[in-house]
């Protein structure tokens, strides 16, 4: 055979077939996430641009609401470096049941369905470690978690959800909201909890401009540290001294609820002994911001029963 | 990505995957016809690139498992079960043809990874562009979104001053009546909002200046039918 070194006229002489089939495995691996989210009727991520906001406090709170509403409830705790939604449940040390059909989630308070990184991790002051240089981490790390959120989206048998609530990780401008409103296309929507310091409200803003640049829903603003709820008296005076009004106003985005700093609360989040009672003042909030929640997504419904 | 052995003119095909050092990867290829090997050999923070993906090399040959990648990734994990094989270790040449080639490892990866949402992107004129540079930076990319949506839903590719004029138009010209206006409040306080926009959008597009209670009746009408009522 006379080589015409001319790559051009070789290629038009071969086929390329996608033979390594890199394409079908990364397709699949999208089918399988949209099988097992397609057996969930809600799907809800809880968010903010500012970390240590009660980002995940609230969403074992909210989940904890719905499930008192009856709703089978699944909590996917995203927040891979940091996560703390088994140790508000008081579910440190349990373990993903793995079988031939998914991992099976530990179940919680209320019949929560948990899934954590936590779950994987040794010890619970493990950190969380990943193979490979570190040195070069900036240049596969970003992907590599990307595709372990990806492996909790698609490999979890969580079986029949009413909701499914994520705790995102703090950040806005981080990759996981645009990853995750990917892997979900037919999320619901975002809750974006704030506090009332301008700093927040200013970092909180971004956000909130953010997921709606990559097409994620806003459901509404939860408060949370809204004032300081005095376990006397039960008299709730300021933290801050700004307001969600002002940002909900700009931003045209409901006010889900304000939950004050409360002790108990606090306290029961470190103890892993959550307040499932409905009775309790701050139950009550979480159980009025479900309810909105609930209102916000079935608005149209809303306005068909009673405009 | 496939390499083509240009004496032969043929696609060379796959062989195999090996670790020929700490961190770095080997994936050997040989043409079919003249038999000549070679191995592209990866340094650390590719290899880990690619095991990032999180695909097999090669192709699939097991049935995935549950958090395979998460276990096998993990430095100090607990695995449940035992791990299975690492991305990068599998290894079992492809069938090929001649003219089909070898397997690659990362074809078709560069363009899954730069798939978008399927858009097509809109252009916009300058004077457009100048006056939505003026808009406060916070809330820029939601009228950019919005103008953009309108601007496609009209069909159109170019967004140019006229379309920057009728969405500044668009909000607050709309009257309401008194009745309408009460009957609004029926609506929870916290979701009026989102109604009020939703019935104004519905106002518009019948080309009414004035919420009406008779508007009001065919939003509620429109509502329960969109909810199969």
């Amino acid at each position: 055979m006379t080589p015409s070194n001319d790559l051009k006229t070789i290629l038009g002489k071969l086929q390329f077939p996608d033979d390594a089939q890199v394409m079908r495995q990364i397709v699949d691996q999208t089918l399988q996430v949209k099988m097992r989210m397609g057996r969930i009727k809600r799907k809800i991520v809880v968010m903010s641009g500012k970390g240590g906001v009660g980002k995940s406090m609230s969403t074992v709170n909210l989940a904890l609401a719905f499930a008192r509403r009856g709703d089978k409830v699944g909590v996917l705790d995203v927040d891979l470096n940091g996560p703390c939604v088994p140790k508000m449940l008081g579910m440190n040390g349990q373990r993903f049941q793995i079988t031939p059909e998914g991992a099976v989630p530990p179940v919680g308070p209320l019949g929560l369905r948990i899934a954590s990184m936590e779950f994987f991790l040794r010890d619970h002051d493990a950190p969380v470690r990943w193979k490979g240089s570190m040195e070069l981490s900036p240049v596969w790390l970003g992907m590599l978690e990307m595709n372990v959120i990806r492996e909790f989206l698609a490999d979890i048998a969580w079986g029949e959800l009413d909701l499914l609530l994520a705790d995102l990780p703090p950040g806005a401008a981080a990759d996981k909201p645009p990853a995750i409103a990917n892997f979900l296309p037919e999320l619901d929507g975002a809750v974006i909890v704030t506090t009332p310091s301008e700093v927040t409200t200013d970092v909180v803003r971004r956000s909130v401009v953010y997921a709606r640049d990559v097409g994620i829903r806003v459901i509404g603003l939860l408060e949370n540290m809204s004032g300081y709820h005095c376990p006397r008296c039960g008299h709730e005076s300021d933290l801050f001294e700004g307001s969600v009004e002002t940002l909900a106003s700009d931003l045209d985005i409901p006010v889900l609820g304000k939950i004050p700093f409360d002790r108990e609360l606090s306290r029961s989040c470190d103890a892993g002994t959550p307040l499932v009672d409905a009775i309790h003042p701050i139950a009550k909030r979480f159980d009025a911001a479900a309810q909105r929640i609930v209102d916000c997504l079935n608005f149209k419904q809303i306005l068909a029963e009673r405009l | 990505m496939k390499f083509v052995c240009m004496n032969c003119e043929t696609f060379m095909l796959f062989q195999k995957v090996e670790k020929p050092g700490e961190g770095s990867l080997g994936v050997e290829f040989r043409c079919p016809t003249c038999q000549a090997r070679f191995s592209m050999v990866t340094n650390p923070g590719e290899t880990q690139m690619v095991a990032a993906l999180g695909v097999k090399i090669g192709g699939r040959t097991t049935v995935p498992e549950p958090f395979e990648l998460t276990r096998d990734t993990l430095k100090e994990g607990e695995c449940p079960v035992p791990a299975v094989a690492s991305a990068t270790s599998v290894a079992a040449p492809a069938e090929t043809t001649a003219t089909g080639g070898g397997s690659c490892p990362f074809s078709s990866m560069v363009a899954a990874m730069g798939e978008g949402t399927g858009q097509t992107a809109l252009e916009w004129s300058a004077e457009a562009l100048e006056r939505l540079e003026k808009i406060p930076d916070f809330v820029r990319p939601t009228v950019r979104a919005e103008v953009e949506a309108s601007a496609r839903k009209a069909g159109q590719t170019f967004v140019t001053q006229a379309m920057m004029d009728q969405y500044k138009a668009t909000p607050g010209e709309l009257s309401w009546t008194p009745d309408a206006r009460q009957r609004l409040e029926n609506i929870p306080f916290f979701i009026r909002p989102m109604a009020r926009k939703e019935i104004e959008r519905m106002a518009r597009e019948r080309g009414r200046t004035e919420v009406t209670l008779e508007l009001m009746d065919q939003a509620k009408n429109a509502f329960a039918k969109f909810m199969g009522g």
